[in-house]
């Protein structure tokens, strides 16, 4: 479904550039439900972002479905974005003047969807995640689990095949994170990708599969629960 | 690009920050209106002085003279200098050569009866040409002939306010009013624009140097310059200044005693004013113009910057550049247009509330000069454009993570 050959990407600093990713291989199949943890400044955020198609690479090839993502235009970015991929964000990015309807039927508008149609699919996505009752609150209005449920039903919304999180519970107490979590597993249940990135080995744990980066390269990658063991990073070391 | 979606998101985003909305508005709407207000001023200044110069023709030389302030050939001063009939006909036959002319005195406050009637009006004694040179309207009947004037006879041509005064209903022509207790026959009656012009009776000169003054002095003389241009119209003021200077002993630098008026010059000269009132105008506006400009574009500047983090959600959401583009594109230009037709507005309001209050000698009907206006709200209507679309360029071009990571 996902595969990552060779990917390389290096920052503009000031005096060079800053490589971030070193050489990434990687292959996800559809239906995975996957961790990626590391420390802070790893790079797990730029390997997400890749994979999202929201920032490009310098080296290797990036195959989502059967097409080969290398040097798409940015018109295209946008379209396979909106095709095949969901974000989830840590601070949620809900808009701040549209309300949870509104912010869920958004990515709709971009497809070109109808507005009675838009506010229909809309309504039945928050209503699956429980939240058809606030469908009319503005994201402030909200507790963070809340909007955390409406960024995910905004991701929903055109039935992506990939779900890319970035730390979706950072921002959640642990009940909440919970809670948030199982909502992303059920999604995963419907045959949907889910990709997380993560710090927190539990939720890591709720995981089929966990990719450890260090430094810009992976260094384990397997089923979830043998990477868990305190190793000397270990993955409840705060970042 | 021009959907309803569209005009549902920039609804959205417009009311979503009512105070920026507002700033924004004040600096295109302020600019505008300041810049109506201003050129319907200027406008109406114009307008006063041109109506003022309306009553007389604009190639007229007008001549009068005063008492002496410097002293002259052993003469002193404080002499009053007076012209006669021989002055204006040694003019008008040897020392200029005017197409029309006329000789005027004047009489101040007579007393004009007809019937049971009567009231205080100027009585003017001119010669046949004069209806020329002052432009006056003739409304019924005639004018004073050069008959009148070689039989002295007791004709008149009255202003329409004696006409609603005096004979009220009464038909005017033939009939017949004492000037001064003297009996004349009403030949004409004429109509000017506006103020006291048109309480005159005008009587011929001859008459009136026969009947009540009982000379041959003359007040004023009006001559015509045809179609001389400024040059020439100078050289004939020269010409009769120096000629009056000689004949009466008048100092060259006497500014009271002969004063000869050019109107022609007059009103060059007020056109110089009035280039200089619209350039200024212009420059003024220009700059208030410049300042919404960059009212905008700061407000702009700020709204993308703000966004920038929603700008990355939108694109992560599927959104291409080129919408989003657009979306705050035409937010910027609906923003200024309609603050900009709102202070269109106000400006053009204010000048009607101030207009029937500004009527005065020199300043009449201010107006607004509506292709200047709309030019002008183009100018900051694009400025609006631009100055959204250069901020909102930069922040498509970020790919969609870095903006994410804005915050
Ligand atoms: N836009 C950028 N420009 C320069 N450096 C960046 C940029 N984004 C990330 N980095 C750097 O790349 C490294 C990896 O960042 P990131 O992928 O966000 O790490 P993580 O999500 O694992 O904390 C960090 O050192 C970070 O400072
Ligand atoms: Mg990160």
């Amino acid at each position: 479904m996902l595969a990552l050959r060779g990917i390389e990407k290096s920052y503009p600093l000031a005096g060079g550039t800053l490589p971030v990713l070193k050489g990434i291989d990687l292959n996800i199949d559809q239906g995975e439900m996957v961790a990626i943890m590391g420390s802070s400044g790893s790079g797990k955020s730029t390997l997400l972002n890749v994979l999202g198609l929201l920032d490009g690479f310098d080296v290797g090839s990036y195959t989502l479905g059967d097409v080969d993502m290398s040097g798409l235009s940015e018109k295209q970015g946008a379209r396979y974005r909106s095709r095949f991929l969901g974000f989830v964000f840590q601070s949620f990015n809900l808009i701040a003047f549209k309300t949870a309807l509104e912010n869920v039927a958004l990515p709709l508008f971009y497809q070109k969807v109808a507005r009675r149609e838009r506010q229909q699919r809309a309504m039945e996505m928050l209503g699956k995640m429980g939240m058809d009752d606030r469908a009319d609150h503005l994201p402030s209005e909200l507790s963070g689990g809340q909007k955390q449920r409406v960024a995910i039903a905004r991701a929903l919304i055109t039935s992506p095949r990939v779900i890319l999180a970035d730390e979706p519970t950072g921002a959640l107490d642990s009940t909440t994170s919970h809670e948030v979590m199982q909502v992303l597993r059920e999604v995963n249940a419907s045959g949907i990708t889910v990709i997380i990135v993560t710090h927190e080995a539990d939720i890591a744990a709720q995981c089929d599969r966990t990719i450890r980066l260090h430094d810009g390269v992976i260094i384990e990658d397997g089923r979830s629960g043998e990477v868990v063991e305190p190793t000397a990073r270990g993955a409840n070391t705060p970042d | 690009m021009f959907n309803r979606e569209t005009w549902i998101e920039i609804a959205h985003t417009v009311t979503a920050n009512p105070l920026r909305t507002a700033l924004t508005g004040l600096s295109v709407g302020l600019g505008i209106f300041i810049l109506v207000v201003m050129q319907g001023l200027g406008f109406g200044l114009q307008n006063g002085v041109q109506q003022d110069f309306g009553d007389e023709a604009r190639n007229t030389v007008w001549v009068r003279t005063g008492t002496t302030t410097l002293p002259f050939r052993g003469r002193q001063p404080n002499r009053r200098v007076q012209m006669r009939n021989e002055d204006e006909q040694r003019i008008t036959e040897q020392v200029i050569d005017a197409p029309a002319w006329s000789g005027r005195r004047m009489m101040w406050g007579s007393t004009v009866g007809y019937q049971s009637e009567q009231g205080n009006y100027p009585i003017v004694g001119v010669e046949p040409d004069f209806d020329d040179l002052e432009l006056l309207p003739l409304m019924g009947g005639r004018w004073l002939h050069a008959d009148d004037l070689a039989k002295e006879s007791k004709v008149c041509v009255v202003g329409e306010n004696l006409l609603d005064e005096l004979f009220k209903q009464d038909e005017a022509i033939g009939a017949f009013v004492t000037l001064n207790g003297i009996t004349f026959r009403v030949v004409g009656h004429f109509s000017k624009n506006g103020r006291w012009g048109n309480s005159m009776v005008y009587i011929p000169l001859t008459t009136m140097q026969r009947v009540f003054t009982g000379s041959d002095e003359v007040d004023q003389m009006v001559l015509s310059t045809g179609d001389l241009d400024l040059e020439g119209s100078t050289a004939m003021v020269e010409a009769v200044d120096g000629d009056l200077r000689l004949r009466h002993s008048v100092h060259p630098d006497d500014q009271r005693a002969v004063r000869v008026r050019d109107n022609q010059e007059e009103y060059a000269m007020f056109e110089r004013i009035f280039t200089g009132i619209r350039l200024f105008i212009w420059i003024i506006g220009g700059f208030t113009l410049l300042a919404g400009a960059i009212g905008v574009a700061n407000i702009m500047a700020i709204v993308v910057k703000e966004r920038t983090v929603e700008i990355g959600v939108r694109k992560a959401l599927g959104a291409t550049s080129g919408s989003i583009l657009s979306l705050i594109v035409i937010e910027a230009i609906s923003l200024t247009l309609i603050s900009g037709a709102l202070g269109l507005i106000a400006g053009v309001a204010t000048l009607n509330v101030v207009a029937p209050y500004a009527q005065h000698d020199y300043f009449a009907n201010p107006e607004v000069n509506l292709r200047v206006t709309l030019t002008a709200l183009v100018v900051l209507v694009v400025a609006g454009a631009i100055s959204g679309l250069v901020p909102a360029l930069r922040a498509v071009r970020i790919r969609p993570i870095e903006a994410l990571r804005y915050e």
